[in-house]
């Protein structure tokens, strides 16, 4: 006679241990990983976009980097989020806001916060590079652009940087 | 009586399983932190370097290097069209009147247009002059911001056959036209 099958063993419904199967999910976040590696850049984001005005988009492929915060946007111009000057009287050549095609309240607080790094920089070494990045809205006329322009570099900032958006 | 058939030629050696739990607490953390840090709107910047408001001193000291022939392209922008200008010729269409490329018939700007021409410059002045590199953009005060990025890239390299050729990279604003 054969073997005879244990009648025990015949009625044992429980399977034993339940085992998940890892092997897709552990697929599935390789490749995640790796394609967020890939993507990552070490750099960080430096400029996050302000959100009252749309940038230009440009071919470049130059990154961004660290300088002083001023912002062009349709109604204000804002330095380090803080309004400074209204892009209506920059429009239409206030007195009281231009003077020989200076924004009078931007050359201002330019100034504040290049003498605060000049005295950083004699402090504590920091170096003072005079770099300020501009976003600009990207309807901005070339007239006012300029006069923004043209209040930096007199104000010791003339290493400027226009923020637009990298198009592949 | 039969014997017992072989225990180890019915039943199959069980898979030996790695744990997984370590790689699996990595990917679950590691997973958000790319994803937050992760940029997905691409910035770049565009350098324009002025010269340091220089006094009287330093302009007397510039001086001398003026006499060196300078290409000193410019390409201005108006309301018809782009004019360019430079030491070798000022650019003209077929007829000798109007802006050296005109708006295109929906009343677009012609960057490719600009780019092409700016490469025959290129290529006729290559070596002659020391400012190669450099070109100056001009434009009328109601021109937007945009215009004026294309005009940028438009001038800063070309592709032609899928080859990039570097054009002028060194922009200059100049107030000009107001």
């Amino acid at each position: 006679m054969a073997f005879i099958p244990s009648r025990i063993k015949k009625h044992d419904t429980n399977p034993g241990e339940a085992k998940l199967n890892l092997n897709s999910m552990m697929d599935m976040f390789t490749i995640i990983l790796l394609f967020l590696l890939k993507t990552y850049s070490t750099e960080g984001q430096l400029i996050s976009p302000s959100r009252y005005l749309e940038l230009p988009t440009s071919t470049i492929q130059q990154h961004p980097e660290v300088g002083l915060d001023l912002v062009v946007s349709k109604n204000l111009i804002l330095v380090n989020d803080e309004p400074v000057a209204d892009m209506e009287q920059v429009r239409e050549n206030d007195p009281k806001t231009i003077a020989n095609g200076i924004i009078t309240p931007l050359f201002e607080k330019l100034r504040y916060y290049a003498t605060q790094a000049k005295k950083i920089e004699t402090e504590y070494g920091v170096k003072f590079s005079g770099k300020i990045t501009i976003q600009g809205d990207k309807d901005l006329n070339y007239a006012d652009l300029v006069k923004v322009m043209r209040t930096c570099g007199a104000s010791d900032y003339p290493n400027m940087r226009l923020v637009v958006y990298r198009k592949e | 009586m039969a014997y017992r058939p072989s225990f180890r030629r019915t039943h199959e050696e069980g898979e030996a399983e790695p744990n997984l739990t370590p790689i699996m607490n990595l990917m679950v953390v590691l997973i958000p932190l790319l994803l937050t840090s992760a940029e997905y709107i691409k910035i770049g910047v565009i350098e324009l370097n002025l010269p340091p408001a220089a006094g009287p001193a330093q302009v007397e000291q510039q001086r001398p290097q003026e006499k060196t022939r300078t290409l000193d392209l410019t390409v201005s922008i108006t309301d018809k069209g782009f004019y360019i200008s430079s030491a070798i010729a000022v650019l003209r269409p077929g007829d000798g009147k109007g802006p050296s490329v005109p708006l295109m018939a929906d009343g677009s700007y012609d960057f490719e247009k600009l780019s092409r021409m700016l490469l025959d410059v290129k290529r006729k002045a290559e070596g002659k002059f020391p400012d190669i590199e450099a070109i100056t953009i001009q434009a009328e005060p109601g021109v937007h911001y945009q215009t004026l990025v294309s005009t940028m890239d438009a001038a800063r390299s070309v592709r032609v056959d899928g080859q990039l050729f570097v054009l002028f990279p060194q922009v200059a604003l100049s107030a000009g036209i107001i």
